[in-house]
């Protein structure tokens, strides 16, 4: 198998105010495509910065970090957009538009992308109702419950095919039936779709439907756990 | 991103705030109306002047004075001392294409009729020369105008006539009218007085202009030397063979030659190009204060995209990790703006040019009691009706002046929002 996500000696460190942070430490990550990867760790220990430089939402402060192979480091900021359009990221906190509907979200990502309305439109219902929202899709966030904006995001995520999706607690932010509904999906997209899954999580549970898990600890990482 | 999609994610920004980006392009609004409307009045205003103007001039005459200037119809008086006699046209036909030279001498006196006085310009000419030279305006509405007057001979100008413009006349044809005039040289100074004869009323000439006006009474000259007892002239009107510049400045040239520089000439293409510079003048200043309410609304928007940036740096956040460009998130931007200024400026010209009829309309109105008044205390100008002008210059012009002033201050929030780190943006709360 390829790996389509490799992170070689990877360094990042920050400014917080005026102290450097040193979030990451030298982590050396491999995952190939297919592959369902959950990150655990403490807060502070650099999970969700990791997920970043994966994200190429930023840039390593040493080491390398090859996504299908190219190194996130030599790529403008133009060739960043173009990458990221390929990767699905979910957020903790939704991150959805307030002002537009469900269906508005999804195909959102589907114009940045360039692709047509009707093509946009077509897709964005098929994703909807993949992730069971296809009687919802034409309300706002606000009155969408938690879990409902969940899923709401996570088809926005898949809107463009990308390689891989990247989730920062998915369901940190959501009561934990609902969680576990959540839970459910992610775990089906990467068992009947095939979607690669890098995921941070606090929640032990969650990690343990993953196929693999990475403990992280101040900036690196400490364990490997194949479940 | 596709231009339309740029395009509707602008417009959905924009729709969210809709008393903000009302109040945003209200700013804009009030400035582009007042460029408009200002601009529109004084366009209005130079057309109606130049062509009064025009029919009041002959543009192949010269009008010579005594010095200090020539300023409409006001006497200059020469600081030299030096006076412009009747006889003067003597030497002044011997120059070369001089086809024929008249004198006008021209005081303020009085007309009094059935009680009533009217202010009036009392002009002393010689009728036939008058009539070759403003054929077009001295013309008679009524009665006759004698080439050959009697002494008594007075052509009062329409106003005289019918000053309130309601056919409740003054003084008509074949009235024997008091003609007053105030020594006021004399010591002590003296009223000296005469009764003329109404032969015309002339046709309205409207505005204002250098030939004959509406506010005048016109005597022989003959009688005017005896009755003002001078035979000193405001002013020699000099009919030339033609109007080329060459000839005009020849003959300028040589008059003042003849007078040893003591007189001024004055040609009537040089005041409409004296006129039409002032306007120029004008314009660019009232265009200048209009601009600077547009920059005030241009600083407006500055400061709502501004805050508009601070609200939504989550979301550019959002949308750069989905992969949006830099250079759409500065679009977006800019376009929110640009639609702002587009409305701004479409509804301005608009108002712009309806707030500029209503002030010609007021202007138009307000000239019936102000032409009472002004007859009442000698003034000449009449309520002129300006018809406002709104030039492809002016709108075009304000068009891009408008989607312009708006896009460049949007340029700095834009060019903020675009260069925002996603990470950073996504973090902010």
């Amino acid at each position: 198998m390829v790996a389509i996500v490799e992170a070689a000696n990877l360094k990042k460190t920050y400014l917080l105010g005026k102290i450097p942070v040193n979030a990451l430490r030298g982590v050396n990550l491999k995952v190939e495509s297919g592959d369902f990867l959950a990150i655990l760790g403490p807060s502070g220990s650099g999970k969700s910065t990791l997920l970043n430089l994966i994200g190429a939402l930023d840039k390593p402060t040493e080491g390398k970090m090859l996504i299908e192979g190219v190194d996130v480091s030599t790529l403008n900021d133009n060739q960043l957009a173009d990458l990221r359009r390929r990767i699905g990221f979910v957020f903790q906190f939704f991150n959805l538009i307030p002002r537009f509907t469900a269906r508005e979200n999804v195909e959102l990502s589907m114009s940045i992308a360039d692709m047509s309305r009707a093509e946009r439109r077509k897709h964005a219902d098929d994703l909807l109702e993949t992730v069971g929202l296809k009687e919802r899709m034409n309300h706002k966030p606000a009155e969408l419950s938690g879990g409902e904006q969940q899923r709401v995001a996570i088809a926005r995520a898949l809107a463009n095919n990308p390689r891989f999706l990247l989730m920062d607690e998915p369901t940190g932010n959501i009561d934990s039936k609902t969680a576990s509904e959540i839970v459910g999906l992610i775990k089906s997209l990467n068992e009947d779709k095939d979607v690669t899954i890098m995921m941070v999580t606090h929640d032990q549970r969650l990690a343990l439907q993953a196929k693999r898990t990475v403990q992280m600890v101040d900036g690196v990482i400490t364990k490997e756990i194949v479940n | 991103m596709k231009s339309r999609d740029v395009f509707s994610y602008s417009f959905s920004a924009i729709k969210l705030r809709k008393l903000r980006a009302g109040l945003t392009t209200l700013g804009v609004v009030i400035g582009i109306a007042a460029i408009v409307a200002l601009l529109s009045i004084t366009q209005g205003l130079q057309d109606t002047i130049t062509r009064q103007l025009q029919t009041g001039f002959a543009t192949d005459t010269l009008i010579v004075s005594a010095g200090g200037g020539f300023s409409l119809g006001v006497q200059g008086e020469a600081s030299s001392g030096f006076k412009l006699f009747v006889n003067d046209t003597q030497t002044i036909n011997k120059i070369e294409n001089v086809t024929m030279s008249m004198a006008i001498i021209q005081k303020v006196g009085y007309v009094q009729f059935g009680g009533k006085n009217r202010t009036v310009t009392i002009v002393g000419v010689d009728f036939a020369e008058y009539a070759n030279i403003y054929s077009s305006t001295f013309v008679a509405e009524s009665g006759d105008i004698s080439l050959n007057p009697e002494n008594n001979t007075v052509v009062v100008g329409k106003r005289v006539s019918d000053p309130w413009k309601n056919e409740t006349l003054f003084c008509n044809v074949n009235d024997n009218v008091t003609v007053v005039w105030t020594n006021a040289s004399a010591r002590p100074p003296i009223n000296v007085t005469y009764l003329g004869h109404v032969s015309a009323v002339l046709e309205e000439v409207g505005g204002f202009g250098i030939g004959p006006s509406d506010y005048a009474i016109y005597i022989p000259i003959s009688k005017a030397e005896s009755f003002f007892g001078t035979n000193e002239c405001s002013m020699i009107i000099v009919k030339l063979k033609n109007d080329d510049s060459a000839t005009i400045d020849s003959v300028s040239k040589a008059i003042k030659e003849a007078f040893s520089n003591e007189a001024s000439v004055t040609s009537a293409t040089a005041v409409l190009n004296i006129l039409s510079s002032v306007f120029s003048v004008i314009t660019l200043f009232l265009g200048g204060i209009a601009a600077i309410s547009l920059l005030v609304a241009g600083i407006g928007i500055m400061n709502i995209m501004i805050v508009s940036l601070m609200e939504r740096t989550r979301e550019i956040g959002i949308l750069k990790a989905l992969g949006m460009k830099s250079r759409t998130v500065l679009v977006i931007f800019l376009g929110e703006s640009a639609i702002i200024g587009l409305l701004g400026a479409v509804i301005g010209i608009g108002s712009g040019w309806v707030l500029a009829n209503i002030v010609a309309m007021v202007f138009r109105g307000g000239g019936v009691f102000a032409g009472e008044n002004q007859a009442a205390t000698g003034a000449r100008a009449d309520g002129m009706s300006i018809t406002p002008v709104l030039t492809p210059t002016v709108f075009l012009g304000a068009l891009a002046f408008g989607v312009g002033v708006s896009v460049v201050f949007a340029l700095y929030p834009a060019w903020r929002a675009s260069k925002l780190k996603p990470v950073e943006a996504l973090r902010y709360e």
